[in-house]
């Protein structure tokens, strides 16, 4: 290559050399510009994402890696008890929120889009939960779903003559409520993605649909639906990828319990690291999450292009 | 009558006005309307019901099944303001939020400008990780995060909290968009006249671009101020505990009454409450942007 190439440089760069010195400078200034962004998006994002993969091959000691140990975390992980149980529980967290969170927001934005009056006020509370910071939400709802007579919904069932229920205690009510919880907080922000989407539908399609004959559910079901179809699909693969990470919720709402009925990969990631300090455990298991979400990811797109081909 | 006029101003959606001569869709629409009252009451009763609880006592807490408080008395406020040394905390999350805001500007913002505007050599390589780290999902990497910075000896200092948020992908992103949209002969013009890059940044670029600046800005003071699993890791036991970091050590810590906690509760919403009231529609519509685009 160091042959070959100083023949042609010298051919393209002769009548131009000084414009590509100028060129050359701004590109090194520019570069220089965005090294102090780069740096960072190195230490806080880039790197641990390196270091995460290349600890989970090794045994560590404290913070500093003593010898390459081959897939051994890996395998400690998933013959982990708990593991058996944060695997299925995470799948559950993702199904449920496909169950509850997936169409709330969709219905929201629908109803309110199909509204004139008090609009502002609707689109501002529902958006309202987007705004308490997460730990604070948590805690509000723990309360609200406290068992015994002093949850809030349990005051409120007793106001219309219904016994108390047990809530998150109940460990196969846990992960729907958690849901519930998560959907009460973000829903908000959804519906106005949605709503957005809506308003941007071309209002000539309703009108061709009208002169057809199509009343406001047709409309609905032909037009408005159709046309929010794939952004919905992005909301879906977000809220799944979201999800699949869910590591607050169960650790402020149940610290992953009952009896780790609500315990998520996550969570147990935070176990190993901060409070068992088996850091390349915790480091492995991220890396099998991370993969799981890439394939996510991947299957995704591949149906997204699909079907758009079609 | 008026109820039904109003849809004359309906531009989207399915219902439109020359349908509120059918009977059954007047019904619906009243029906439609109720349906939001519902939705935007389960969406804000939690909220209400928090505030009007900081107000109780202790024991009208546990004893009382009434909603209203028995009076409005500030005075329990106080006590756990002062108690709990809630100002501090709020001290301590300003200078996290202040610093972060301004990192999340400066740092994203001209990573943005090199990658949008200047373009040199190599820089869609660049874009390219940024893309990448977007779908690589940012819990994934903490544990290393917490070590690197322990290295670093950066523990319980608010330097990693406030760099932290310099290196944010969706807001790069937010930032390239608008920049792109500029018009390039402001920035051709500025060039002939021998601006240097970073002059341009600074004097032509960041002055028009008010509306993305606000909305990068608002996303970044609620990011800041509800972070709390690095700040967490970083700062828990230092002296230096943010408001979220003392909500979450309510977790575990039993010596306070559940009438504090609501009481924090109540002062950890009230700064980002106060910035949505008055960036209401910048908040609102960025959300929508952000999401059709991303």
């Amino acid at each position: 290559m160091a042959h070959s190439t100083p023949n042609t440089l010298r051919k393209t760069r002769t009548p131009k050399s000084k414009i590509s010195r100028v060129s050359r400078k701004k590109d090194l200034a520019a570069w220089l510009l965005m090294l102090p962004s780069l740096a960072l998006f190195a230490f806080f994002v880039w790197e641990p994402l390196l270091e995460t993969v290349h600890m989970s091959f090794y045994k560590v000691k404290g913070v500093t890696l003593e010898n390459f140990v081959g897939l051994k975390n890996y395998l400690t992980v998933l013959k982990h008890p708990v593991f058996a149980k944060a695997l299925p529980n995470t799948i559950m967290y993702t199904v449920w929120s496909l169950v509850i969170g997936f169409f709330v927001p969709i219905l929201i934005a629908a109803l309110i889009t199909e509204t004139v009056h008090l609009k502002g006020l609707f689109r501002v509370g529902v958006y309202f939960p987007n705004i308490i910071p997460g730990i604070a939400a948590l805690l509000i709802l723990t309360y609200f779903f406290g068992s015994g007579d002093t949850g809030v919904l349990n005051i409120l069932l007793n106001k219309i003559g219904l016994g108390p229920l047990p809530w998150l205690t109940n460990a196969r009510w846990t992960i729907p409520l958690i849901v519930l919880a998560m959907t009460w907080k973000s829903a908000g922000s959804t519906a106005l993605i949605y709503m957005a989407g809506i308003a941007g539908i071309n209002p000539e399609m309703y009108e061709a649909a009208t002169l057809d004959g199509a009343n406001p559910l047709q409309r609905f079901f032909f037009i408005t639906l159709p046309c929010i179809f794939n952004l919905g699909k992005t909301m879906l693969i977000m809220q799944i990828i979201a999800v699949f990470q869910i590591l607050y919720e169960p650790l402020m709402m149940t610290n992953g319990g009952p009896n780790n009925a609500s315990i998520s990969l996550m969570q147990l990631v935070y176990r190993f690291a901060f409070e068992e300090y088996k850091y390349a455990q915790a480091a492995a298991l991220s890396v099998m999450i991370c993969l799981i979400l890439i394939v996510l990811t991947a299957v995704y797109f591949k149906v997204a292009k699909t079907t758009d081909n079609e | 009558m008026s109820f039904f006029t109003k849809y004359r101003d309906k531009a989207d959606g399915s219902i439109r006005h020359y349908d509120m001569h059918t009977p059954g869709v007047r019904v619906a629409a009243v029906i439609i309307f109720i349906a939001c009252l519902v939705i935007v009451t389960i969406a804000l009763f939690p909220v209400f019901w928090v505030f009007l609880s900081s107000f109780k006592t202790i024991a009208e807490f546990r004893n009382s099944n009434r909603i209203l408080p028995l009076a409005f008395d500030w005075s329990g406020w106080a006590e756990t303001w002062n108690n709990l040394k809630f100002g501090t905390n709020y001290i301590n999350s300003f200078v996290s939020v202040g610093g972060g805001v301004v990192c999340a500007v400066l740092f994203n913002g001209l990573l943005a400008y090199v990658l949008g505007v200047l373009r040199p050599r190599g820089s869609k390589v660049v874009f390219m990780l940024v893309m990448w780290s977007m779908l690589i999902p940012p819990t994934t990497s903490f544990v290393a995060l917490f070590l690197n910075i322990q290295r670093v000896g950066l523990t319980g200092s608010f330097i990693p909290l406030w760099l932290s948020m310099g290196a944010n992908a969706f807001w790069v992103i937010l930032f390239k968009e608008f920049f792109e949209s500029l018009p390039r002969d402001y920035i051709e013009a500025a060039e002939l006249d021998g601006c240097s890059s970073l002059g341009i940044f600074t004097r032509i670029v960041l002055p028009l671009s008010k509306p993305i600046l606000i909305v990068v800005a608002i996303f970044a003071v609620t990011a800041a101020w509800s972070d709390f699993l690095l700040p967490f890791l970083v700062l828990n036991g230092s002296g230096k505990e943010t408001v979220m970091v003392k909500l979450f050590s309510f977790r575990t810590n039993i010596r306070c009454t559940d009438v504090d906690i609501l009481r924090a509760v109540v002062f950890a919403i009230i700064p980002p409450a106060i910035i949505f009231a008055l960036f209401q529609k910048q908040i609102t519509d960025g959300v929508a942007a952000g999401g059709i685009k991303g």
